[in-house]
């Protein structure tokens, strides 16, 4: 057997290699390893959609603005700002000396670029949107940058902070839409050293960065397509940080002496809904409603009394293991300021929801333990979806089920592909009940213009609602240029819809991340938002001495 | 993995018959090539239309955000070539939405789709916007050194297990053999990688990806070093769930070898038992295992999903997984196709192979 021998010969190599290579050379850069269970869709900012991709883009790149953990924003590439009267004109001046990693100086010019490239690339999803209102962009002098609006908006902030600033001497040779960007040219905290996809992000501290530059010498993401994996390399030390874990990982991570678990408002903030399709007749959108939702929905009293019947306490710690805040409005509390965190939740209380049902005449007649209409043509037997991919909507509609059952409505439930949950949903209208959520810039008007009647024949929205006093509201916050004025309207939009229950908000789930104490300290851990791989994070944390 | 488990095939084993025909033997020949390349075109075309009346547009995976504005939704359906028609008189399939028939055969997505796979083009991914080729063979490679250094292990070791089983056909050793083959066989891959993942956490060995990130710029020595040290857990769950198919298939070949008549003449010319198994049962058993392997190969390409996701190793199963994931349709299609022409030229390889070393089948 000749070949076996070869064979042998070629086992014993590889396992001297092995055993001779146990250890590495020693290493004298202090690398920080971060375990995540994802990877960038593209490192090109204006094609991203992932998160993943925007942390990264947060650390190698800059922007006028940097926004906190706190949710405010603070001036980051640019050092002042001056807004004309009229709340048109903003003219922002760049910092000095400002050098992209390759040692070409970044000015005005390259800000100007960049941002013209955003408007003006059609292949690129959100650009436009953040782009929407800049009416004239021009670089005045090398570090003066004059952005004409179309309206007076009060949130230029929020559209500037994903806006992330390229070099011009680069990017004007590239196809915007195609251009891989795996050398990823920035100006940030970061420079980029090695881009695997879906394999790890390898980056190092940028020294000559204008601000506080990073107490690590490099910082690698790595990718883990486990999530055993992934705990299993912070319980033995394979990483450093973790940015997610299962919830039924963490009470063991906890125990672990040198792993610390935190928790708090995501970074984006996150909602989970429970729409409940409440579009009137009148309403139906001519060309694509269908249109089919349960009467009984139509009535106040009914929405109200399954928000008394939900024991959203129970949905947290069974379907989060705890790690989630009850909901009241759609604005979850990750957005900061613009959270009405003065809404009273409805209480859970079956027999209130009984009584409400009862006195408004939804009465079980025939015993079969459903209630029926006020005229008793139909029960209320409900249709409850969810998108097929989610891994909480089936308990939380298993456990609705149960808890509405107690109050006499019945449930029908079934998952469905995304697409076709799309389908019925909007501005279809062909359901009763589903389970889906939301995830939110910085600012909170993308939600609100959820609830709006424009919206309904554009699909935006999905519970069908229409309220013209909202309207007005929405339309008033979203040219009113005082801050606290605005907070005031918003804070009003959100009592409105809550007082309407035009949805039942489940949890604004939280992020749970672990990291070695042993290795690293210094994170921002006081703050309202839990990120540990936010740029403002990983440029303070050091080794443990 | 789909691997087809052919432990009961037991063909007649002969040496090969030195005066088979040469005229038959091209026949076999073509007709198995032209079978081959008839089967890869049907799969081309097939896999072109399954990805067309999957659920759901293709459109709107692609955008992924129902938020997003009709202009740029309408930029990437340009972008991916979604806004020409399927093919004549279908505009698209799902829903299927009559069009024009008169339309340039040449200006649809299939011929489109045609034109690019002979220039080699596989189209763009959807979600990482780069070419689903170069995706492809980034992963082909890592998935080759997996599965390949896991395929020889498992070859080695089933077979020597095997042999020895035989060789002390019905004593305590070849029961405990068999029955180790048996349960190696049947262990859940993914639960054996995750036994193997826990195990191997806490002793060292690395638990994540194909080697240390910044590695690259280590000598040579390291980097090959650190590989391996990367490849320890997957490949030795792929040796231990595939070690027992060769053992099990080895064993009984070879218990059917020994009770040949010329086996019972070499015992009475006073051959020992090694020199009758090396010289003259061991080839002739070997038959099926060449079988085995070859389709084996031909599934190698396909990685072997569930490891490379425990272990997050970088290669096409770990695409595929990831690429269902998020819906990611063009490296779906892209990886289908590779893989099914793999599968069709490993059979290939194994049909010619066994011709060469069973003549009777080209007749037959």
């Amino acid at each position: 057997m000749k070949v076996n021998t070869t064979f042998v010969i070629l086992l014993t190599v590889f396992a001297l290699v092995i055993s001779a290579c146990g250890a590495l050379g020693p290493s004298q850069p202090v690398v920080m390893r971060v375990g995540w269970a994802g990877s960038p869709d593209t490192l090109n900012p204006g094609a991203a959609v992932l998160s993943e991709a925007y942390t990264i883009f947060g650390l190698v790149f800059d922007t006028m603005y940097q926004l906190q953990l706190d949710g405010s924003f603070k001036l980051s590439l640019a050092e002042s700002v001056n807004v004309s009267d009229d709340g048109l004109v903003y003219t922002y001046k760049i910092r000095d000396g400002v050098k992209f990693h390759d040692g070409e100086p970044l000015t005005a010019e390259d800000v100007v670029f960049t941002y013209s490239l955003y408007q003006n690339t059609e292949g690129y999803p959100w650009m436009g949107d953040y782009t929407y209102y800049f009416e004239n962009m021009e670089a005045t002098d090398n570090n003066e940058v004059v952005i004409t609006l179309s309206e007076a908006i009060p949130n230029i902030d929020a559209q500037l902070v994903f806006l992330y600033v390229l070099p011009k001497h680069i990017w004007e040779k590239e196809d915007a839409v195609e251009f891989e960007n795996f050398a990823m040219i920035g100006s940030g905290p970061f420079k980029m050293v090695e881009y695997k996809p879906n394999e790890f992000v390898h980056l190092a501290k940028n020294a000559d960065y204008f601000g506080e530059a990073p107490k690590i010498d490099e910082v690698i993401f790595q990718t883990f397509e486990s999530q055993d994996a992934l705990v299993q390399a912070i319980k033995t030390g394979q990483v450093d940080m973790i940015t997610e874990m299962p919830g039924t990982a963490v009470a063991t991570l906890q125990e672990d002496p040198n792993v610390e678990v935190v928790n708090g408002a995501p970074f984006a903030p996150e909602v989970t809904d429970i729409i409940l399709n409440q579009v009137l007749p009148e309403n139906c959108p001519p060309d694509d409603g269908l249109c089919t939702g349960h009467p009984a929905l139509l009535d106040r009293n009914v929405r109200l009394a399954l928000a008394h019947a939900t024991d959203k306490q129970k949905i947290i710690d069974v379907v989060l293991l705890g790690y989630g805040t009850p909901g009241t409005a759609l604005l979850p509390d990750g957005l900061g300021l613009w959270y009405n965190s003065s809404l009273q939740d409805y209480a859970y209380d079956v027999a209130k929801a009984n009584q409400i049902l009862d006195d408004a005449g939804y009465v079980d007649a025939n015993g079969d333990n459903v209630r029926e209409m006020p005229d008793g043509s139909q029960s209320l037997t409900f249709r409850i979806n969810w998108p097929s991919d989610s891994i909480d909507s089936p308990r939380i509609a298993e456990l609705l089920s149960e808890m509405w059952g107690q109050v006499g409505v019945d449930l029908e439930a079934q998952a469905l592909d995304p697409d076709t949950l799309t389908a019925v949903c909007c501005p279809a209208f062909d359901f009763d009940v589903i389970i889906w959520g939301w995830g939110s810039d910085p600012d909170p008007n993308l939600l609100l213009s959820v609830m709006t009647t424009d919206e309904i024949s554009t699909g935006s929205s999905e519970t069908g609602y229409s309220n013209p006093e909202f309207d007005e509201l929405y339309y008033q916050q979203a040219s009113e240029l005082d801050l606290n004025k605005r907070k005031e309207t918003v804070w009003k939009m959100q009592q409105i819809v809550f007082d309407d229950v035009v949805y039942i908000i489940p949890f604004y789930p939280q992020a749970v991340q672990a990291y070695r104490k042993d290795r690293f300290t210094g994170w921002i851990l006081d703050q309202p938002k839990v990120e540990l791989s936010d740029v403002t994070s990983l440029v303070l944390v050091e080794p443990v001495k | 993995m789909t691997q087809g488990r052919r432990g009961g095939e037991n063909l007649p084993s002969l040496l090969p018959d030195p005066k088979g025909l040469p005229l038959n033997r091209y026949r076999y020949l073509l007709k198995k090539i032209s079978w081959s390349v008839f089967t890869i075109l049907f799969v081309l075309v097939l896999n072109f239309f399954l990805f067309r009346i999957l659920p759901g547009d293709p459109a709107r995976a692609l955008t992924k955000d129902p938020r997003m504005k009709e202009e740029a939704r309408e930029a990437l359906r340009v972008r991916f070539g979604l806004d020409k028609p399927v093919i004549n008189c279908f505009e698209t399939l799902t829903p299927i939405k009559l069009g024009d028939c008169g339309v340039n055969p040449f200006d649809t997505q299939f011929f489109i789709y045609i034109k690019n796979l002979t220039q080699g083009e596989l189209g763009i991914s959807y979600k990482t916007n780069r070419p689903v080729a170069q995706i492809l063979v980034e992963r082909l490679w890592n998935t080759i050194l997996l599965i390949g250094v896991g395929q020889i292990l498992s070859i080695i070791v089933g077979i020597a297990f095997g042999v020895f089983a035989a060789w002390k056909a019905r004593t305590a050793i070849d029961y405990s053999a068999l029955i180790t083959g048996l349960i190696a066989w049947s262990l859940p891959t993914f639960w054996l990688g995750i036994i193997l993942l826990f195990w191997g956490s806490n002793n060292g060995f690395p638990i994540g990806g194909k080697a240390t990130p910044g590695i690259s710029t280590y000598p040579l020595f390291y980097q090959i070093g650190d590989i391996a040290r990367h490849m320890f857990l997957p490949t030795l769950t792929y040796t231990i769930v595939f070690m027992g198919e060769y053992m099990l298939v080895m064993r009984s070949s070879l218990l059917d070898v020994l009770s040949e008549d010329y086996i019972l003449t070499a015992k009475a010319k006073g051959l020992s038992t090694f020199q009758i198994l090396k010289d003259h049962a061991i080839k002739n058993a070997m038959l099926p295992i060449v079988t085995i392997i070859a389709i084996n190969l031909g599934f190698t390409v396909a990685g072997a999903i569930q490891i490379e996701s425990v272990f997050s190793w970088p290669g096409l199963g770990g695409a595929i997984f990831e690429a269902v994931e998020s819906r990611d349709y063009p490296v779906l299609q892209g990886a289908f196709l590779l893989i099914a022409v793999s599968v069709i030229i490993a059979n290939l390889i194994a049909d010619l192979t066994y011709s060469y070393l069973d003549p009777r089948v080209q007749t037959g």
